[in-house]
């Protein structure tokens, strides 16, 4: 066992591993950092009130009027890009994203695994805001009118009592469904192999074809579960530790 | 001169009219009582005092000057509104404290926050633990509300009202939500408060408790006024026979 893991061949393959793995953890990392707020944004936009044809109210009634004064672009805005985003695979979004701009020469992705990382984050980062936005709607549309009323009466801003009042109580109420989310990025991050991001699993895989002059190695593919159990294990820890920190109220 | 006069207030949902020209005022140091049964609108006109819903016709003066007029949209400005709900404090039914701030917090948040800078931290603090005596709860100061019955719960959404010193002080059923035997230390406490001269309205399903508290009393009907005048007569001796009818079904119960 002892010479297996000081052998030449597997201390290669175990760097080239831990080498993917950290760039798994920045595209998680940089994930969660992006999407948690834009996700807010998201929710916020595609709750927003904002119906810029509100003023046609005076003109009279009827049902295709009614249709104008209810119209209300940032919201139908989100909730469209909320729709294509969480309708199709993120698999599709990911080489849509990295091929297309080359294609139509709109721009081009910086070369090598520098714009593939950047192309992948974007990706991701969009597709997890979407998903987030939807959690973070639910949970604040979870919290009580009356607590948006009774900050009113004592005679807050609008903005301290979201910030004050409701943002706590939503978020201890989208922990849960958030750290479901987490959870599947951890493993998600895996999707990026698909325009050839070096990552943990594409590296395991490496080492069938070859890789570092080692080649028909099929265990580290197989290996790369262990750093995955690893990571969720820690994730789910820190998570759970937040909930607990929630508990104190109810 | 009145430190209430509302006039005409009207309001309707859609097409459904939940008040009917309503007309009344309020002195200094007096508690009015507002009954009726569910539905009747009552809740909705101190919504309407409150600024959380807004009257389609009729005007809000609070000491002589106008701060509501439905017809003047200068007086519906969002950032004036919220200075001219402070001349009205609102106790909920379900009392809609803050459930991550403790009983002491949620009196004094709204203070903190209009103290910019920080100066009177501590005064600020004082004089939300000295409410909060007031109320019978200084042991209960550090606890969230969550740890608290549904009495003590009110009885912090009352010192929470009162920290910003209104004009006039209103209560939405203020007993509605808590069980019988929790309902009379919350009425002690707004007894106290009357005796203290504090000027109140006071939505109620209690009739004694209107009847003993309370200077004026208002029987409100499908979103009109029936009847108003002395608690004592409004209440004993009512002249209207919906409020007769209205009465004894209630001492049936």
């Amino acid at each position: 066992m002892l010479a297996f893991f000081s052998s030449p061949v597997t201390q290669t393959v175990l760097g080239a591993l831990n080498e993917g793995f950290l760039r798994t953890l920045e595209l998680f990392c940089i994930t969660l950092i992006g999407a948690l707020p834009l996700g807010l944004v998201i929710a916020l936009g595609s709750m927003s009130r904002f119906a810029p044809l509100k003023f046609l109210r005076r003109a009279g009634q009827g049902r295709f009027l009614d249709k104008l004064l209810g119209f209300r672009p940032i919201s139908l805005l989100c909730r469209l890009l909320v729709w294509v985003v969480r309708g199709t695979p993120l698999v599709l979004q990911i080489i849509i994203l990295f091929y297309v701009p080359g294609m139509e020469r709109l721009f081009s992705w910086p070369s090598g695994g520098k714009g593939r990382m950047l192309a992948v984050c974007i990706a991701f980062v969009l597709n997890y805001a979407c998903y987030f936005s939807e959690i973070y709607r639910g949970g604040i549309q979870g919290v009580a009118v009356g607590q948006q009323e009774a900050g009113l009466v004592l005679g807050m801003t609008k903005s301290q009592i979201f910030f004050k009042v409701t943002l706590l109580q939503m978020i201890k109420r989208i922990v849960p469904p958030i750290s479901n989310e987490v959870i599947t990025l951890v493993k998600d991050t895996s999707l990026a192999r698909v325009i050839a991001l070096q990552e943990v699993i594409w590296m395991g895989e490496s080492f069938m074809k070859g890789n570092r002059g080692i080649s028909g190695l099929v265990w580290p593919l197989f290996f790369t579960a262990v750093y995955y159990l690893i990571f969720s294990g820690v994730v789910t820890i820190l998570l759970s530790r937040l909930e607990k920190k929630l508990e104190y109220f109810r | 001169m009145a430190i209430l006069e509302v006039r005409n207030i009207e309001k309707h949902f859609g097409p459904t009219r939940v008040l009917e020209d309503i007309s009344f005022s309020l002195e200094e140091g007096q508690a009015l009582a507002i009954i009726g049964s569910s539905g009747s609108g009552k809740t909705t006109l101190l919504r309407c005092l409150n600024f959380l819903e807004t009257p389609d016709q009729g005007t809000i003066s609070v000491q002589g000057n106008v701060i509501f007029d439905a017809a003047d949209p200068a007086t519906q400005r969002e950032s004036e509104i919220r200075k001219k709900r402070l001349h009205f404090g609102l106790v909920f039914q379900n009392f809609n404290l803050f459930p991550q701030y403790t009983a002491l917090q949620n009196v004094t948040l709204a203070l903190h926050l209009r103290d910019k800078g920080g100066k009177d931290r501590e005064a600020i603090d004082r004089r939300g633990l000295e409410l909060l005596g007031q109320m019978g709860l200084s042991d209960r100061a550090g606890h969230y509300p969550h740890q608290l019955s549904g009495g003590q719960q009110q009885r912090v959404a009352i010192a929470r009202a009162l920290a910003l010193q209104p004009d006039v002080l209103c209560f939405d059923e203020p007993t509605s939500a808590l069980d019988p035997e929790l309902t009379g230390e919350v009425l002690k406490v707004i007894r106290g408060l009357a005796q203290q001269h504090t000027t109140m309205i006071i939505v109620t399903h209690e009739m004694a408790f209107a009847r003993d508290v309370a200077n004026q009393v208002i029987f409100m009907d499908g979103g009109v006024i029936v009847e108003q005048g002395p608690a004592q007569q409004v209440i004993g001796d009512p002249r209207m026979e919906r409020t007769r009818q209205f009465l004894s079904r209630y001492a049936e119960n």
